[in-house]
């Protein structure tokens, strides 16, 4: 499930942090993914009656998005209009825009300039599509699509161990439902070497799920036993260094590590407590052994680290080893970062450990510097960097102007300024 | 959702989090804005996270303060107001170990500020009126004319008179196709009128480019193209003190965001529709597609060949 994040410039956090969910009363489009055809008016079928309002219903307003759709799928369809990361039900998408600005934010949108973040390999089409709503509907004063990954190394900038501020580096974005590792150099997004790993949150979560079940927590009510997982997960999880001498921690000083978890039954009121185990370490352990969870996805995120950057042009790997950056929820075990990059180490130092060897020892190479960096905005940090850049003074010169929109049309949204070339 | 809500959400779900208990104080520092270029602060003070500050500035705020702003202000939040903060226009400051009141009222109460700092004027008008309504020789220059240009080149007028109240909305549309909505929108109100449960509902005069009567005297109207006035007449009925009062506030003055809400739907709606269209045009272009003959084919040898 995607969520939308959004917020004023400058601020934080963003101001709302909420599925991106769209509840509407005319259904039946949800499995498919096709719109809906809306129902012709009915006046331009009949002209008896004396005004329009009493002709034409309201269905078009009668909907909801976000947390409050959720709350109504008992009487509405629910609908996802991003699949995948792109958007595939427009219809439902300038709905979905049009309460985000008028009931949530509350803006005019004349009056305001918007900055909305892309997935890498967004076909132009699609950027397209979106200037022509943000223009045409709502008529935006300004308009910046920016690319996540780009977003998220901004974001880094924050952290005390950046002392520069690049826009090359490789981006580990892990949500709910997939990872990515996407590589960006000066700016641009190497396309070709983007790869993704099918484990993220959710995988963790089930796998915590799974592991409690078979342990036989049985305290958990059935209801519950996804959103215990999911505290579980969130509240006592971390990375460990070495799984062996983990488990033998656990088994030597047991009061130390183990955990009691407090729940409270949510439809009878009763608390139960339930049992945290080795579940604190091995839940973030599958980024690092898929085996433990899955059997058809058997590479590491940090192996998978490495083959993007060798896949990148061979000028720009030294910076991508340099400048890893964590973006999103399933980043944030706490040692995450320590151990993806003393794994990422490993693997280089072997590869040039080796190609010193086979040249016979008469070449030495310079240590490669990895640097896999965490900071306090991780969580948010595509839309934390997309607010540092809107609050820039230089912003409003970047972005497309509704004059500009009017004269050269939605093409206009092809184009970047940041780097003057069409993106 | 047809009609918007009066209070703001940003303020209203912050504050929830920030006053409760079970939320232990954090340093907080955001800016926020709401409809007409409202922009409010939310902040804490630099050496202590129990106290809360918001701040308000918005570009018409001299004028309510001039129509008796602040009284309305004081009875809503007599407890909270400080000093204001530097380049804003009125702070209203929190303990968070001591709310002063009901968590729950505090904070619809808040989330409606400017709502309530706008409803100065049309509180003064509206008592102007009923006390005129009791005079016998009522002198129609004593009426006031308030103005508040609460956004670039719109303003509110609000007009008191012996048996009603006028409230004049100019509107000024950057896009020739929202005008067109617009137009169309509010001759809907005209014909709504007549329905016979609405029969009650104030009078709603639009006229393009030619400025009501009232207000043909102001100096500095614009005369555009793009220039449209819309007139209230609002009846005693129509704000009999009390809950019914507070509604006719809370309603007119989001009115142009109202407004305009609805042009920006009626567009995506058009959108939608249209997108529907296309799409069925393509369906028929598909099935006009020509199909491709089975004709022989012959190889350079002059042999035929069958395809698989």
């Amino acid at each position: 499930m995607t969520f939308t994040k959004m917020g004023f410039a400058g601020n934080n956090d963003p101001s709302f942090i909420q599925p991106t969910v769209i509840a509407t009363r005319d259904g039946g489009s949800a499995g498919s993914g096709a719109p809906s055809v809306p129902s012709k008016p009915s006046f331009l079928n009949s002209s008896a009656s004396s005004n329009l309002a009493s002709k034409r219903g309201i269905e078009d307003l009668d909907f909801y998005i976000g947390d409050e759709a959720v709350a109504n799928s008992k009487t509405y369809a629910l609908n996802y209009p991003i699949r995948h990361g792109q958007i595939d039900n427009w219809d439902h998408m300038e709905r979905y825009w049009e309460q985000s600005i008028f009931k949530y934010l509350r803006c005019e949108p004349e009056d305001h300039s918007f900055l909305l973040t892309e997935p890498p390999l967004n076909p132009p089409e699609n950027r397209e599509n979106t200037a022509e709503i943000m223009f045409e509907s709502f008529n935006v004063q300004g308009l910046y699509i920016a690319v996540q990954a780009v977003l998220a190394l901004a974001a880094s900038w924050t952290s005390s161990k950046v002392n520069e501020q690049t826009l090359t580096g490789t981006v580990i974005d892990s949500g709910d439902g997939v990872t990515h590792v996407i590589p960006v150099a000066e700016g641009y997004v190497i396309g070709s070497s983007i790869k993704s790993v099918p484990i993220a949150g959710r995988d963790l979560t089930s796998f915590v799920q799974n592991l409690l079940r078979e342990r036989g927590e049985n305290m958990i009510p059935a209801e519950d036993s996804l959103t215990v997982a999911q505290r579980i997960k969130e509240q006592y999880s971390y990375v460990c260094p070495d799984i062996v001498k983990e488990f033998k921690k656990y088994d030597q000083e047991g009061d130390k590590y183990f955990k009691k978890y407090e729940g409270v039954h949510s439809v009878t009121g009763k608390p139960y407590s339930v049992d945290v185990g080795f579940e604190r370490f091995l839940a973030p352990e599958i980024f690092f052994n898929p085996e433990i969870a899955s059997s058809d996805y058997l590479t590491p995120l940090p192996e998978v680290v490495d083959t993007v950057v060798q896949t990148s042009p061979i000028d720009v790997r030294r910076g991508l080893y340099k400048n890893i950056v964590l973006s999103g929820g399933s980043t944030m075990f706490e040692n995450f970062g320590k151990r993806l990059q003393r794994d990422i180490k490993r693997i280089a130092d072997t590869r040039i450990k080796r190609s010193e060897v086979l040249s016979g020892g008469k070449m030495h190479a310079t240590p490669m510097e990895v640097n896999v960096i965490s900071h306090k905005k991780q969580r948010y940090a595509v839309w934390f960097g997309g607010s540092l850049l809107a609050s820039t003074g230089d912003f409003h010169s970047y972005c497309h102007t509704k004059a500009e929109y009017d004269e050269v049309g939605p093409s206009i949204a092809r184009h970047n300024r940041v780097f003057g070339t069409v993106g | 959702m047809i009609l918007l809500d009066y209070h703001n959400r940003i303020i209203e779900d912050t504050l929830k989090t920030r006053f409760n208990p079970e939320n232990k104080p954090k340093p907080v520092d955001m800016s926020i804005v709401d409809f007409d270029g409202v922009s409010y602060h939310l902040s804490t003070l630099d050496d202590n996270d129990a106290k809360l500050n918001l701040s308000i500035r918005w570009k018409c705020w001299n004028e309510l303060v001039q129509y008796g702003a602040l009284d309305v202000l004081k009875r809503e939040y007599s407890r909270w107001i400080i000093d204001p903060e530097h380049g804003y226009d009125f702070t209203l400051q929190f303990d968070l170990n001591d709310i002063g009141g009901d968590p729950e009222d505090v904070i619809r109460r808040v989330s409606l500020l400017k709502r309530n700092a706008m409803a100065a004027p049309f509180e003064r008008a509206f008592d102007a009126q009923s006390l005129a309504e009791q005079e016998d020789h009522w002198d129609p220059s004593s009426s006031q004319l308030m103005t508040i240009h609460y956004r670039d080149g719109e303003a509110i007028y609000v007009q008191n008179q012996q048996d009603r109240v006028t409230v004049i909305f100019s509107t000024l549309f950057k896009e020739e196709t929202d005008r067109v909505f617009a137009k169309v929108f509010l001759q809907e109100f005209v014909d709504a009128r007549k329905k016979p449960h609405l029969q009650n509902a104030p009078q709603v005069i639009y006229s393009h480019r030619e400025p009501p009567l009232e207000i043909r005297h102001v100096p500095g109207l614009l005369d555009s193209e793009s220039q449209g006035y819309i007139t209230f007449v609002l009846f005693p009925r129509n704000y009999a003190a009390g809950a019914v009062r507070e509604e006719t506030i809370s309603r007119i003055q989001i009115f142009r965001d109202y407004l305009h809400y609805h042009i920006k739907c009626s567009k995506a709606y058009m959108h939608s529709r249209m997108r529907a269209r296309v799409s069925d045009f393509l369906k028929v272009l598909n099935r006009a597609k020509p199909e491709i003959q089975a004709s022989e084919k012959k190889l350079a040898s002059g042999r035929t060949f069958r395809r698989a």
